[in-house]
C-alpha cells in the first residue's frame, strides 16, 4: 500500500461506479432461468422455458443450430486466414531483407489505424457485382482482411522476440531460409499464434456490422445478426428470450476468456478497435 | 553474416539430374528477397482487394448517382411517363414528349409482314400496301376508318387486330442500347434534331451516370451541419469523459488498492469489450426500456414508466455516450495501468517520505508519466470513435428523430439500410469518402507522431 489514506473509500467508490455493469451482467444470467412478476426484478419462479429456442425453430427464422454453425464457420475461418497470412507477412517484416520493408511496416501501421468500416459501401457494391453478397465466403474474406493488419503487427512483435541465433544456427547447418522459418522459427512463436488465433476468433464471433450489411439473410446468417433481428422485431418482445439467446451466444466468449484471460487482456490493451 | 552463405552453399549442390528443378525452387525460397516476396504475397493480395480497391472505388462511386433505382451494373433506356415529364419540363421539348407518349400508327413493311404471318386475307394486305404504305396516323380512329375504306373490307374484329399490329407507341418501351432507342424514335418522327436525340437518351436512361451532385448536396444540405456537429459532440464527449478521463480514473484508483480487488474491478470493466456488441447493447436496453429496470425501480416512486433511452434527445445522448464510453474505457485503463506500473516504486516511497499527499503523487509522479499513453489513446480513439457505428446503431439507431445520427450511421442509413428502401449508393459513397480522407490523414499523423519507423530493426542475415 502506497499512500496515507485507507483504501476502503476507493473500493467503495469503484463498487458504486461498477454497480450498473455488475447488475446488467448478473441479470443476463438470472433472467434466462427465472420469471419475475411484472414491475419487479425479484424472481419468483425457476423455469427453463426461455431456452426453448434451442429445440423449437421460431417461425420465419432459421434454426438456431444452423446460425450457430455459420457463426462458428465464420469465426474459425477468419481466424485461420488471419493466422496464416499474418504469420507469413509478420516474419518478412521482422526478419527478411525485402526491398521497401520499412514502407510495408508503415503501411501495416496505417492500415491498423485506418477505419476499414468506412469502406463498407464500396465493398458492399463490389460483393454484389462479383456475386459474393449474402455468402459466408465474401464476409469471411472481408473480415480477415480487416483484422489482418493487427495480426501482422502482433506477429511481427512475436517474431522480434525470437533470438537470431536460432536462425543463424539453422542456416549454418545448411537449411534454406524457408525451412528455417517453417521448422525452427514458427515453433518458437506458437504461443503468439495461439493468442492471435483466439483473439481473431473472438473478434469474428462478436462481429455484427459486416455480416449485417454483407450477408444479412438466407443461409449465411450468423448469431449476431440473428439476435439483432429478434430484438428488432417489435411484434415479439420477449426480453427473457433475447437474454437466453444472448447468453447462449456469449458462452464461448466467457469460457475462452476465463481460461485465457491474461493473454487476451494483453492483446486487447495493445489496441483493438472500439 | 555473409559467411553463412558460403556455408549454406554446398548443401544446395545438385545431387543428380532430378534435383535440378528442386534446386531452382529452393534457390528462390532460400533468398531473403524471394522468400520475403512469396510470404508477403497473400497479405498484399488482401490489402489490394479489400483496402486499396475499395478506397479507389469509394472515390469513383462518390461521383455517380448510383442507387437502388439505377442498379449497379448499368441500365436500359425506358420511355417512362417520368422521363417524358423531365423532357417537357427540363428540356422544353413538350412536342416531342407528346408525340413519343401517344400511340402512333405507322404502315410499314414490318407490320405488313406480321399481318401475313397472322394469316390475314392477302387482298387486305395488298390494299394496305398499295394505298397507305408509309403513312403515319396519330389517332387510332382515323387509321381504322382508312382500313375500313379498303377495297376488300375487313370485319370490325380484324380491323382492330390490324391497327394493333401497326401501333408503334413508345410509351413505356424499353431499349437495350441508345441506338435502338434513336432508331425507334426516328420511325415516329424522322426529323429529330441532334439536340433532341441527346436529350431523349439522357432522360430515358435508367442506369447510373457520372455526376458531382452528391458533393453539392452534401455541401448545401442542412443535415450535413447537424450530423457534423452531432459527430463532433459525440467524439469529444466520449473521448474526454470516458476513453481518457474515466479510463485514467480506473487506472489510478486500481493502482492504489490491493491487487485482488483491483483485478476484479479490471475484469468487470473489461466485460463490455469482450461481450459481443449485440448482447452488450441488449443489456443497456434492458436497463432503459419502458419495461426495464430503471422504469420498474422508479415506478415505486410514482414515475411513469417510459423508454429512457429514446424519450428525449438528451437522454438518448446520455445513453449513447455511456454505451460507447464503457467499451472505450477498458483500452485506456489497460494502457494507463501498465504505464503506471512501470513507474519505479521508489519514487512513490520517496514522495511518501517527503509527505506528499496522494493527489500530489498523482499530479507530480503519475500524470507526467502518462503523457505519451494519453496522446496515444486520444489519437487512436478519435479515429475509432469517428467511425464507430455498431453500438449507436443498435442502441438508438440515430433516434429519436435523428437526434443521435452520427456521420457513420448517416452513411449506413443513406447507402445500406433505410425504411424507404431507396438506397443511394453514390451519395453514401460521397459521405464515406469524407471519413476515408479523414481516416487516411489521421492515421498518417498518428504514424508520424509515434515514429514507428524506429521499430524496424535491420535484418541480421543478409541472405
Amino acid at each position: 500500500m502506497i499512500g496515507h489514506l485507507r483504501t476502503w473509500p476507493i473500493v467503495l467508490a469503484l463498487s458504486i461506479l461498477s454497480a450498473p455493469l455488475v447488475l446488467m451482467y448478473a441479470y443476463l444470467f438470472i433472467d434466462t432461468v427465472t420469471n419475475s412478476p411484472p414491475r419487479s426484478f425479484i424472481p419468483n419462479e425457476f423455469t427453463l422455458e426461455h431456452w426453448s429456442f434451442l429445440w423449437e425453430t421460431r417461425p420465419g427464422r432459421p434454426s438456431i443450430w444452423r446460425v450457430t454453425l455459420n457463426s462458428l464457420l465464420f469465426a474459425t475461418s477468419t481466424s485461420a486466414l488471419v493466422i496464416v497470412v499474418s504469420s507469413m507477412a509478420g516474419y518478412v517484416l521482422s526478419r527478411l531483407n525485402v526491398p521497401g520493408r520499412a514502407y510495408f511496416l508503415a503501411g501495416v501501421m496505417v492500415l491498423h489505424a485506418f477505419p476499414a468500416i468506412t469502406l463498407i459501401v464500396a465493398i458492399f457494391l463490389v460483393l454484389q457485382v462479383v456475386g459474393l453478397y449474402n455468402t459466408l465466403i465474401g464476409v469471411i474474406l472481408v473480415k480477415a482482411a480487416i483484422d489482418m493488419p493487427l495480426g501482422i503487427w502482433l506477429m511481427k512483435g512475436f517474431y522480434d522476440t525470437v533470438p537470431w541465433e536460432i536462425e543463424m544456427a539453422g542456416i549454418q547447418d545448411g537449411a534454406s531460409r524457408f525451412t528455417v522459418w517453417r521448422k525452427l522459427v514458427l515453433p518458437q512463436v506458437k504461443p503468439g499464434i495461439f493468442a492471435l488465433g483466439l483473439f481473431a476468433f473472438l473478434l469474428g464471433w462478436g462481429e455484427f456490422i459486416l455480416p449485417q450489411v454483407l450477408a444479412p439473410s438466407g443461409n449465411a446468417q450468423v448469431l449476431s445478426v440473428y439476435l439483432a433481428g429478434l430484438i428488432a422485431d417489435d411484434n415479439n418482445f420477449d426480453m427473457n428470450l433475447f437474454k437466453s439467446v444472448g447468453l447462449f451466444y456469449m458462452m464461448p466468449v466467457l469460457i475462452l476468456f476465463f481460461f485465457f484471460q491474461n493473454r487476451l487482456m494483453n492483446i486487447y490493451g495493445g489496441g483493438s478497435k472500439g | 553474416m555473409n559467411a553463412s552463405r558460403n556455408i549454406a552453399e554446398p548443401a544446395r549442390a545438385p545431387v543428380g539430374a532430378w534435383a535440378a528443378p528442386a534446386r531452382v525452387r529452393l534457390g528462390w525460397l532460400n533468398s531473403s528477397k524471394g522468400l520475403g516476396i512469396l510470404l508477403l504475397m497473400p497479405a498484399l493480395v488482401l490489402v489490394v482487394l479489400f483496402f486499396l480497391m475499395p478506397v479507389v472505388l469509394t472515390g469513383v462511386f462518390a461521383f455517380t448517382n448510383m442507387s437502388t433505382a439505377t442498379g449497379i451494373t448499368g441500365g436500359a433506356y425506358q420511355i417512362s411517363p417520368g422521363a417524358l415529364r423531365v423532357l417537357t419540363d427540363r428540356h422544353g421539348m413538350g412536342d416531342l414528349a407528346e408525340r413519343l407518349g401517344q400511340p402512333t400508327y405507322v404502315v410499314d413493311d414490318r407490320g405488313l409482314a406480321a399481318l401475313e404471318e397472322m394469316g390475314i386475307d392477302p387482298g387486305i394486305i395488298a390494299g394496305l400496301r398499295r394505298q397507305y404504305s408509309g403513312e403515319t396516323y396519330s389517332s387510332r380512329r382515323e387509321f381504322e376508318r382508312d382500313i375500313r375504306n379498303l377495297p376488300v373490307r375487313p370485319d370490325t374484329r380484324t380491323v382492330k387486330r390490324i391497327s394493333e399490329v401497326f401501333s408503334r407507341s413508345l410509351g413505356n418501351a424499353r431499349f437495350r442500347s441508345s441506338t435502338a432507342l434513336i432508331a425507334a424514335a426516328d420511325a415516329i418522327d424522322p426529323d429529330l434534331t441532334e439536340e433532341e436525340k441527346e436529350a431523349l437518351t439522357a432522360t430515358t436512361y435508367t442506369g447510373w451516370t457520372w455526376t458531382n451532385d452528391n458533393f453539392r448536396r452534401l455541401a448545401t444540405s442542412r443535415d450535413t451541419t447537424r450530423v457534423f456537429f452531432n459527430t463532433l459532440f459525440f467524439v469529444a464527449m466520449t473521448l474526454t469523459l470516458f476513453n481518457v478521463g474515466y479510463a485514467m480514473l480506473l487506472a489510478i484508483t486500481t493502482h492504489y488498492i490491493p491487487e485482488r480487488p483491483a483485478g476484479i474491478f479490471r475484469i468487470i470493466w473489461f466485460l463490455p469489450r469482450i461481450s459481443p456488441v449485440v448482447i452488450y447493447v441488449l443489456l443497456w436496453k434492458w436497463l432503459a426500456w419502458d419495461t426495464g429496470f430503471i422504469s420498474a425501480v422508479l415506478s415505486n416512486f410514482g414515475v411513469r414508466p417510459r423508454n429512457w433511452m429514446l424519450d428525449t434527445a438528451a437522454n438518448a445522448w446520455f445513453f449513447v455516450i455511456l454505451i460507447n464510453g464503457f467499451v472505450g474505457a477498458s483500452m485506456g485503463m489497460v494502457i494507463f495501468a501498465s504505464a503506471i506500473k512501470a513507474i519505479p516504486e521508489s519514487l512513490f516511497h520517496a514522495a511518501s517520505v517527503d509527505g506528499a499527499y496522494r493527489w500530489q503523487q498523482i499530479r507530480h509522479i503519475i500524470l507526467p508519466q502518462l503523457k505519451w499513453p494519453i496522446l496515444f489513446v486520444t489519437c487512436y480513439q478519435t479515429l475509432s470513435l469517428l467511425t464507430s457505428i455498431d453500438q449507436t446503431l443498435l442502441a438508438t439507431d440515430g433516434g429519436p428523430g435523428g437526434a443521435t445520427e452520427i456521420w457513420s450511421l448517416w452513411v449506413y442509413h443513406t447507402a445500406l439500410n433505410n425504411y424507404a428502401g431507396n438506397l443511394q449508393y453514390g451519395l453514401g459513397a460521397a459521405m464515406a469518402l469524407v471519413l476515408v480522407v479523414i481516416g487516411i490523414v489521421l492515421s498518417l499523423i498518428y504514424l508520424r507522431l509515434f515514429n514507428y519507423n524506429a521499430l524496424v530493426a535491420k535484418p541480421r542475415i543478409e541472405l
